[in-house]
């Protein structure tokens, strides 16, 4: 049961972490929420017992891919849209 | 490159750069007996990378020897792979396992924790391809960050 | 009437998918329980005598399946010679200065 719990409460916040991806206009923002939702993701691997798949989840996901992004929102600009 | 985070930030960087590289290294060797393997362990070494290019900014020209490591660990790799033709078997072959060697240890069968020394070329093969998993990693983090400070934006 | 199309379209491979899931049970009539299990046990029982490693899904990936890693090793280093070739401007700066 508190398994049953656990895992739910896991799938509500990568469903909310990815709205939120999508809902902010600021790009550095919509990063963040991009690497809080690799990191519940990797959560929800390691529920479902694949500890290595989450080791590389969390490390490729929620480090690596946020650092490029902000390098990447870095050299063009912050805003969505075209100004 | 010539931003600087605050003070806060290199402190707390100075304090985990170390546990975090020290945890991608135990990922790496006890990639035979562990979760984890040379992919899990140089991504998580190249996330200290990651932290230390963001809360410093200032960093000297890491490219050579970045790219050298990358290319010493995948030939390294593929010439393991090709021993096992050489030795009278075939691509890919397991042929240091419970030898008495490096990491010829014997594991017992069944349910056990296991030791080090057992694993033949799989330990060595994780070893490889950590290396060229953190040095390819972290050039791409590097150049990232080198080429995303000197760029022009287009009005 | 396109949107209709692709509806249908998509119904249609929905129930497909359904009926593979339906079929792909088990004898006692469990989902959990996989049919084709002929690998599994192999490497299951293979990979601690033979070679000598206690981790399996790490067996696989470097030794039974090695080529695979071979492959996703020419992935990362194609991937950064595509990364070192893209952003190489500060590069072509210094040889236009040497000029």
């Amino acid at each position: 049961m508190i398994y049953f719990i656990l895992q739910l409460l896991v799938l509500f916040g990568l469903v909310i972490t990815a709205a939120a991806v999508i809902w902010f206009k600021d790009l550095i923002s919509a990063a963040i929420a991009l690497g809080a939702s690799s990191l519940i993701l990797s959560l929800q691997f390691y529920l479902l017992r694949a500890p290595d798949v989450a080791i590389a989840e969390a490390a490729v996901g929620a480090a690596l891919t946020t650092a490029i992004f902000i390098f990447a929102i870095r050299a063009s600009q912050r805003e969505e849209g075209y100004k | 490159m010539n931003w600087k985070m605050s003070r806060v930030v290199r402190t707390v960087t100075d304090v985990m750069v170390v546990p975090i590289i020290v945890f991608g290294i135990y990922l790496i060797i006890h990639g035979h007996l562990t979760p984890g393997g040379g992919f899990q362990g140089g991504a998580v070494v190249a996330s200290s990378t990651a932290l230390l290019i963001i809360a410093y900014g200032s960093f000297r020209d890491y490219k050579k020897d970045f790219s050298s490591v990358e290319s010493i660990g995948l030939t390294l790799f593929i010439f393991l792979a090709i021993l096992g033709i050489l030795l009278g078997a075939t691509l890919f072959y397991n042929f240091g396992a419970g030898t008495g060697g490096l990491f010829g240890g014997r594991v017992a069968e069944g349910i056990n924790p296991g030791y080090i020394n057992t694993g033949g070329t799989v330990p060595l093969m994780n070893i490889m391809v950590g290396l060229e998993v953190t040095a390819a990693l972290s050039l791409i983090l590097w150049m990232m960050a080198k080429s995303s400070d000197s760029m022009e934006v287009e009005a | 009437m396109r949107k209709i199309f692709a509806l249908i379209a998509l119904l249609v491979i929905f129930a497909f998918m359904i009926l593979a899931v339906v079929e792909m049970r088990g004898e006692d009539g469990g989902f959990g329980e996989p049919v084709n299990t002929d690998m599994d046990d192999y490497f299951l029982e293979d990979s601690q005598p033979h070679n000598q490693v206690n981790n399996v899904v790490t067996a696989i990936l470097f030794d039974y399946r090695g080529l695979d890693t071979l492959g996703e090793a020419t992935v990362l280093f194609s991937a950064v010679s595509g990364v070192l070739t893209v952003l190489r401007k500060y590069q072509i700066k210094k040889l236009e200065v040497k000029k």
